[in-house]
């Protein structure tokens, strides 16, 4: 474990919801100590993040570039860009933060029991995970990543993606929330899932806003492809209360994301037919992510957007939680408009009118 | 007083719809129907008021008619047309005069090739709506504000009802006048005994024909109106979540099953569980149960639980020809066995109340707790208290009239028929079906006729030809897959009791508009009824008397189930139906015996065959033909 303030473990004291993480892994710390099983791990904080921009003098540049971006001047500072990320890329680490991140890489080579254990590199921006704007994908996650060396490349071009065309324009266009955030980031450090199949789920029908329901989108391998778009996700939806599998569309799929070690990285793959044919998850598998589902969204109070993944080993993992942000920001007004005795309410209805005058079914998100 | 203006046609309904209709967007025409081969001259089997007519075509055509398989799957006997004229009236008239409910009419019907097509009115002229409102508001608001004292009046009608059709007696007219009726100076005499008697069974009839539907259209509205605003919050909930929010966990029609279980457990009690499973016949089994030691005991409780609870009907209780527990002990004494069998592995048979129960609380609550505002929730709980004051009306008057009370019925129309017989104008019992009531009030004063004059009344040799070529007629009719509806399709459907108990909505329209039946393919669709996939061959069922040949692990698929069924249940593995809403009860019996269930698929039994391989998906409401049985 580290008191260093460049890092913080997942299921280290005071990392549970701490700014210092980002909001992504602030949240992940938090499941880690509420229980879930979430991948092991630790974020290279915010506080990294400032010292490298200071120690490398790029506060400024960091400063300029942002401020083009707000006033919707992007295609205008190109080339400053471009001189700003190619710094954050190449200007020397301080000592001991280049320290601190092999010494905690070896830390998790230890804890996995494996030496150049892969890892997931993930972006957490401060600004990230708030519950009125998700910032889904706005900044860059690299997967499969081994050994000290890549890893500490692939914290740079996290650091770097805060300037990249998705999260300078998300912000421009974000205003108010952006604003709200900071500007900081954090990159997380985390033993990567060898997933059979992963994907995403909502705690409610993200078409219709129903929070009785749960909808997963699943797919073979990793679970980038239902992210990015590019594997068509097979999809289940489940009663939240009565936990029965009420949907199931389950989509052939030909090609997965896994790890290509030709290539030393994860590529979409071909995947046998015999298994491309067949549901990535069985009914029982369903069930457990929908549980699993259920308790996160009662641990966290409100509706959430959950990714995860099973591994080889058949455990699932929880890989990120945010808020629903859609349905979530729609104040409820609720579906009854005017109060009413139960009989005043059927013979209203029986001359033709409706209860509910509002509510998830009437409304298109 | 309703006056002419009160009609349908200028109530706003049905018949300008037709001036319109968009192109492509219709159901066949009921008179494009062909006749199915050797079924020609089918009309002389029903009144002419039940027939669609050339002389109203404009007004037939542009009305929208659906087929009602769930209660009539098969072409009606002439006879049985009792019941369904009698709901064409009693239940017409409550949402149309008797309430009136403010946005519907009555429903219409009309045979077409015998089989059943009805039609809901709607009243879509607001000031028209307002007005009936006024009524409404306050005749339908007296019936809820007191509906457990009204519904306690209500059965004790009920039962002396059915007190009343038991006193009616048939019986062949004497040699000569008994003494006592000469002698007590009567003054009336055996022939006008049974015509009375005739006259009193029809009217018995149509009596609990009315109570049948004194509750119910408000009954189904409050369960429509909190089902609705379920629907609304909770867009993906299913029926089947909704019933087990709302349906008796204690009804009277689990009442049957539930005597079964006792006899069952006093069998092995009494050490006479060799006896029950020893004996297939019936008969054979109740002859042993006297012999053996004990045996007295268990046939007295067998006597007991008899009355009522084996008034129970094999089908929905419309057609005379559903085998009766009481009449045909084979279904109850099927499963008397399979509770014996069970109890000696050493299974509870009890129904486990108390797990239901608690599981429907939880369920319940955590829906409740996922709504967003307190006035919400304060609708859904006074919804949900109301929806369940008047559900055991709903559930329970089921077993009082289409068990309890038409069972005796037809019991009766066989003791009538039998002197048709012994009179020598029919050569069995059953060929009485052929005639329509009102014809047999024609045949019977023939009979009073011949007696009284002693000459052979015509009758002896005027319907024994009849009965044959209409048997015929039903016969073909029979062969013949009616389509799911007829004529032009509504805007809207608002009449409470056609979503409610026949699932009719303007979805189920559009999704008819888009089936073609003749391209009925491998992959059928229909309504998951009960979760689950199940593989097995197919068995058929369009008559309740195959219900017998149902072996172990089968896929039963039928026109439509009834709860008396329950029986086979232990023994199929899955259930597919081609009709069934909500409340038709096929859903909540696989429910509880855990068996995958599809029902309103449309086209099963036209489809699949005996034999086929079929793959029931209850989760995902689809039937699947596997392999095809070879021909």
């Amino acid at each position: 474990m580290s008191d260093d303030p460049h890092i913080l473990w997942l299921d280290q004291e005071g990392a549970p919801g701490n700014p210092l993480l980002g909001g992504k892994f602030a949240s992940l710390a938090e499941m880690t100590a509420a229980g879930f099983a979430v991948p092991v791990g630790f974020g290279v904080t915010t506080t990294a993040y400032r010292v490298f921009m200071a120690h490398a003098g790029l506060d400024d540049k960091a400063a300029f570039v942002r401020e083009a971006a707000r006033r919707s001047a992007l295609a205008e500072i190109g080339s400053a860009r471009a001189r700003l990320t190619d710094a954050i890329g190449a200007t020397p680490m301080p000592g001991t933060l280049e320290t601190a991140i092999r010494r905690n890489y070896a830390a998790l080579e230890e804890r996995t029991g494996r030496a150049g254990v892969p890892v997931a590199v993930r972006s957490s921006g401060e600004a990230e995970d708030l519950a009125d704007a998700s910032f889904a994908g706005q900044y860059d996650t690299y997967l499969w990543i081994a050994g000290a060396d890549a890893v500490l490349r692939h914290v740079r071009s996290c650091w770097a993606s805060m300037f990249g065309d998705a999260a300078l324009s998300y912000r421009a266009g974000g205003g108010e929330a952006a604003a709200a955030g900071g500007d900081g980031i954090c990159v997380g450090i985390q033993q990567m899932v060898e997933a059979r199949a992963a994907g995403v789920m909502f705690t409610l029908d993200p078409l219709n806003g129903d929070r009785s329901k749960i909808v997963m989108e699943a797919c073979w391998g990793l679970g980038e492809g239902v992210v990015k778009g590019d594997v068509t996700p097979s999809r289940f939806t489940v009663d939240k209360v009565t936990l029965e599998i009420v949907k199931r569309d389950v989509v052939p799929q030909a090609e997965e994301y896994r790890f290509d070690p030709t290539a030393n990285a994860v590529c979409l793959m071909p995947l046998a037919p015999e298994r491309g044919q067949t549901a990535c998850i069985d009914d029982a598998e369903a069930l457990a992510l929908a549980r699993l589902a259920k308790r996160i969204e009662g641990h966290r109070g409100a509706a959430q957007d959950i990714e995860w993944a099973i591994g080889a080993d058949g455990e699932v993992r929880v890989l990120q939680v945010r808020p629903e942000t859609v349905w979530s920001q729609r104040e409820s007004a609720g579906l009854v408009s005017e109060s009413r005795s139960a009989v005043g309410h059927v013979l209203a209805r029986l001359s033709g009118g409706r209860v509910a005058t509002a509510g998830p079914g009437q409304r298109e998100p | 007083m309703p006056r002419m203006s009160d009609t349908p046609e200028s109530a706003g309904t049905g018949p300008e719809a037709a001036a319109t209709p968009p192109p492509n967007r219709g159901f066949p025409s009921p008179f494009e129907l062909p006749t199915p081969d050797g079924a020609e001259g089918w009309e002389e089997l029903y009144p002419y008021y039940c027939l669609i007519s050339d002389e109203r075509r404009a007004m037939e055509e542009g009305k929208f008619w659906f087929f009602d398989g769930m209660h009539n799957p098969e072409p009606l006997y002439p006879f049985d047309t009792i019941m369904t004229e009698n709901w064409w009236v009693a239940a017409s008239q409550m949402a149309s005069r008797v309430w009136p409910i403010p946005v519907a009419m009555g429903i219409d019907q009309r045979l077409v090739n015998g089989y059943i097509y009805v039609s809901p009115n709607s009243v879509t002229d607001p000031e028209q709506i307002a007005a009936r409102n006024e009524h409404f508001t306050r005749r339908a608001g007296h019936y809820f504000e007191n509906w457990d004292e009204i519904y306690g009046n209500w059965a004790e009608k009920a039962k002396d009802c059915i007190a009343r059709l038991n006193e009616i007696e048939f019986r062949p007219l004497p040699e000569l006048e008994p003494e006592e009726n000469v002698f007590g100076h009567r003054g009336v005499y055996s022939s006008h005994d049974l015509l009375s008697a005739y006259n009193r069974l029809i009217e018995n009839m149509l009596e609990m024909g009315s109570y049948h539907f004194e509750m119910l259209n408000l009954g189904y509205g409050a369960y429509l109106t909190f089902r609705e605003f379920c629907q609304q919050a909770f867009p993906g909930i299913t029926d089947r979540t909704l019933t087990q929010i709302v349906c008796g966990i204690d009804n009277l029609l689990l009442r049957p099953d539930d005597k079964v279980r006792e006899l069952a457990e006093l069998a092995v009690e009494q050490n006479l569980a060799g006896v029950v499973l020893q004996h297939d016949d019936p008969d054979a089994l109740l002859a042993a149960m006297a012999e053996a030691d004990g045996g007295a005991e268990w046939l007295e409780a067998f006597e007991a639980a008899k009355e009522p609870w084996f008034h129970f009907s094999t089908g929905v209780g419309y057609d005379h020809s559903d085998p009766v527990w009481i009449d045909d002990l084979r279904l109850p004494f099927i499963a008397l066995r399979g509770y014996v069998e069970a109890l000696g592995r050493g299974e509870d048979i009890r129904r486990p109340l108390e797990r239901l129960l608690a599981e429907r609380q939880r369920v319940t609550a955590e829906y409740r707790a996922l709504l967003p505002t307190d006035r919400d929730r304060e609708a859904f709980d006074g919804l949900l208290a109301l929806t369940c004051k008047v559900f055991p009306y709903v559930e329970d008057h089921n077993f009082y009239v289409e068990h309890w009370h038409h069972t005796i019925f037809w019991s009766k129309v066989r003791e009538l028929a039998d002197v048709f017989v012994a009179h020598g104008f029919l050569d069995d019992r059953e060929d009485l079906f052929y005639l329509h009531r009102h014809e047999v009030y024609d045949a019977l004063y023939d009979l009073l006729i011949g007696w009284a004059t002693g000459t052979p009344p015509r009758g002896e040799v005027y319907w024994r030809p009849i009965v044959q070529r209409r048997r015929r007629i039903r016969d073909s009719l029979c062969k013949w897959t009616p389509p799911p509806a007829l004529g032009t399709p509504p805007d809207v459907v608002t009449e409470p009791i056609t979503i409610m108990l026949w699932g009719i909505t303007e979805k189920t329209i559009e999704e008819w508009l888009g089936v073609d039946p003749t391209a009925a393919g491998d992959v059928l669709r229909g309504v998951p009824a009960s979760a689950g996939k199940v593989t097995g061959p197919a068995r058929v069922i369009t008559r309740t008397e195959d219900l017998y040949s149902v072996s172990e692990g089968e896929i039963l698929v039928c026109r439509i189930t009834a709860p008396s069924w329950a029986t086979v249940f232990g023994r199929i593995g899955a259930a597919v139906s081609d009709v069934g809403g909500m409340m038709a009860h096929t859903a909540i019996i696989s429910r509880e015996y855990g068996l995958p269930a599809v029902v309103g698929v449309g086209f099963a039994t036209a489809t699949i065959r005996t034999g086929d391989r079929v793959e029931v998906d209850g989760n995902e409401g689809t039937v699947t033909v596997l392999e095809r049985a070879a021909p």
